[in-house]
């Protein structure tokens, strides 16, 4: 029986008229400069998602939510199921690549300037998915239950207390109560697997669509001189080029995966104190050290207080970037490259600090 | 451009090779144990935790977490015999916070309509369970040298797989690079009422 | 060699080769998925019980036991040997109750009743009970499946 591909794609067709999307593929171009290859960064953040999508669904399916049940549970997936170690450290090492991805791809953006006009919008809805990312990390960190991330979980939602007037009332929120117990496990889990999927599709949707209608953009020394730049067609040619990315990160992931799978801690337990060592994932060790280094008190307020409200007012400043760096392409632009440049160094040099 | 490409493909190159290489370093002799002071977190995952705990194989699961093993039915029969052990568990304080919000303690027996015949052993190992707390890491290990085999296969075939991907796919690249260039398809001039995916799809 | 005309081009061949070997990788991937969601839950095939607090029961005396996650039941024949069957209903896996009075057993879910020898006698299942085999070594009474040793 010889499938008939036209015959289908008409039938389809007819109903649902979907040729405007698949014309637009093709119509679609995708620029080439010397700067394109970090075009690649964006589909690879979303190869990570996907990944993420569907180890978490296999993760789910034996994963038990509960203070009890939790990271025995966990011990049963890595010991038990076959490859179950393998998902749980596919799992664990996607989601450290997706945020690395993700903060290459800000600094992708930063740098080429393409958050100007007119694509403010889509520069604010990355931030937010960049920070829903870490929220779906810092959720998904404590759902082991073993003694590390409790601790961990106990200092990030201790520090939106420091935060007037709203702080407390933000971290009863996110712990279920006063303290962390078995409520703010079970309360994690469903932030991370239903509210935050829904959230970051919704956001997610809005920022793709956002991509295609701006179209790609172009480095700004060849916007200034209104240069034409070659370009190629998005669908097959840039695809094709994506997919082999694809395939190489893809073979990256496993192979760190299968190397370096992480173990499970001892049970965590309410009652006993920190262990040593203990610290966040590796992308809040910046934020992390920033908090240490400010003393206990400065004044009439905490330290804490002082270093949560400076990096609020950095992640809005960032958030707001397309307004405050409005003439790109003079003198004030290249501040915002030194900025950047700047933001990059300390956010490396305290996290390796942090962890001396 | 093609300083960027090739500086590009150094990184990934080098993506690659550093775990390997870094591997490859640590099949030597086991790192010496160390204080657990000096143990960072789990930051970087396991590498700074190998050789330093003791390895868990599935051997060595806790009968009692399987449902059905013949030990959890032991223990759980036993303790039919007393039914007034009900009672939680030793006060080790930290169960006495949880103990508080766990639900298995919801009495099977309590509920209206449960069926008589629900033996009150299938309860009981629940609340032994609660007793046993884990105190050792799980580590992944290999269980034999069965899967150690397995998984080094599945690596090579891995990376093969990527590889013949890869050469296909270049091929296919040039391919609609050519076809571009020479202006086949153009969706404007030439709609194709028949076969409406022929852009995307091919002939 | 060239062929001028063809109806099978490159653009076809590579195609079918790339389609192939990208369905190959596919399922090299999913049958670990596959293996890995499929439920690993077994029944046991033996079970081991004290046999002290068994040893106590009168002849036509009922009691409990767990198989895996399913309730056994163990009756002590006039004899004062043991029979054990799996205690669920043959019809929709409902547990079934033992009535001392009927001498029966008593599925509640549809009605459903076995006699003292677990043969289903009325109601909607079309079996008897399942029979288990029972064995006293020692101080221990082991259950276990039809036609399974005893394991050393």
């Amino acid at each position: 029986m010889k499938i008939d591909m036209k015959k289908f794609a008409a039938w389809f067709d007819d109903r649902l008229a979907l040729t405007p999307i698949f014309k637009y593929m093709t119509k679609k171009e995708v620029p080439q400069h010397e700067h394109s290859f970090w075009y690649y960064t964006g589909s690879s953040i979303l190869l990570f998602f996907f990944i993420q999508i569907v180890t978490g669904m296999m993760l789910a399916f034996y994963y038990k939510p509960t203070l009890e049940g939790a990271t025995d549970s966990i011990g049963r997936i890595m010991t038990e199921l076959p490859l179950g170690w393998l998902v749980r450290s596919i799992h664990s090492w996607s989601a450290t690549f997706m945020i690395a991805f993700v903060m290459i791809h800000l600094l992708a953006i930063w740098f080429t300037k393409s958050y100007r006009k007119p694509r403010e919008a889509t520069w604010m809805t990355g931030m937010m998915l960049l920070v829903v990312s870490m929220v779906f990390g810092f959720t998904g960190y404590l759902l082991p239950w073993d003694d590390l991330s409790l601790s961990a979980t106990k200092v990030g939602t201790n520090i939106p207390m420091a935060i007037p007037v709203v702080g407390k009332w933000v971290t009863q929120l996110l712990r279920g109560g006063d303290d962390v117990t078995g409520d703010t496990l079970t309360r994690f889990y469903m932030f991370h697997v239903c509210i935050l999927p829904l959230v970051i599709f919704a956001i997610l949707i809005v920022h793709i669509l956002l991509v295609q209608k701006e179209g790609m953009s172009v480095p700004l020394k060849d916007e200034i001189a209104k240069k034409k730049v070659p370009a190629l067609p998005f669908w097959p040619n840039f695809v094709l080029r994506e997919v082999v990315i694809w395939f190489v990160l893809l073979g990256v992931l496993l192979t760190i995966a299968v190397l370096f799978a992480p173990s499970l801690e001892p049970t965590a337990d309410l009652m006993a104190p920190a262990p040593e060592g203990v610290k966040p994932e590796w992308y809040f060790l910046f934020l992390f050290q920033t908090l240490k280094i400010f003393p206990a008190n400065m004044g009439p307020v905490t330290g804490e207080f002082v270093a949560v409200m400076l990096i609020l007012i950095a992640v809005v400043a960032i958030f707001f970037l397309p307004f405050l760096d409005n003439k790109p392409e003079g003198k004030k632009g290249k501040v915002f490259q030194y900025f950047g440049v700047a933001g990059v160094i300390y956010a490396i040099a305290f996290s390796i600090w942090s962890l001396l | 451009m093609r300083k960027t490409r090739i500086s590009f493909f150094l990184v990934m190159a080098s993506l690659v090779l550093a775990p390997l290489a870094a591997a490859a370093q640590q099949t030597g002799a086991p790192p010496k144990v160390k204080d657990k002071a000096q143990i960072k977190g789990r930051a970087f995952g396991s590498p700074l935790a190998r050789g330093l705990y003791s390895r868990a194989s599935t051997a060595e699961v806790d009968p009692l977490a399987k449902p059905g093993a013949p030990a959890a039915v032991e223990a759980a029969v036993s303790a039919q015999a007393a039914p007034a052990q009900e009672a939680k568990p030793a006060p080790a304080l930290t169960r006495d916070v949880n103990t508080r919000l766990s639900t298995a303690e919801a009495d099977p027996q309590a509920k209206p309509g449960a069926p008589a015949a629900v033996p009150p052993a299938a309860k009981k190992p629940a609340a032994k369970k609660a007793e046993v707390k884990r105190t050792e890491p799980i580590v992944p290990a290999y269980s034999g040298i069965k899967e150690k085999t397995a998984v080094f296969v599945f690596y090579v075939w891995l990376w093969f797989a990527i590889a013949v991907m890869i050469y296909f796919l270049r091929l296919w690249i040039k391919e609609a690079d050519r076809v571009y260039w020479a202006k086949y398809y153009e969706p404007e001039e030439s709609p194709r009422k028949d076969n409406p995916l022929a852009p995307v799809l091919g002939d | 060699m060239r062929i001028d005309n063809a109806y099978f081009t490159r653009r076809k061949f590579l195609n079918s080769i790339l389609g192939g070997w990208l369905g190959a990788v596919a399922a090299s991937f999913i049958s670990p998925i596959v293996k890995f969601v499929w439920p690993p839950y077994k029944e046991p095939d033996e079970v081991k019980l004290v046999f002290a607090d068994y040893s106590g029961m009168q002849p036509g005396e009922v009691k409990n036991f767990a198989w895996g996650a399913k309730p056994g039941l163990l009756k002590r024949a006039q004899d004062g040997s043991f029979i054990a069957w799996v205690g669920v209903c043959t019809h929709l896996d409902c547990n079934v109750s033992w009535i001392p009075d009927k001498k029966q057993f008593f599925c509640a879910c549809h009605d459903g009743w076995y006699d003292e020898n677990g043969t289903n006698v009325a109601g909607p299942p079309p079996k008897p009970l399942r029979r288990l085999e029972s064995s006293v070594e020692g101080e221990d009474l082991f259950i276990r499946k039809p036609g399974v040793g005893a394991k050393t």
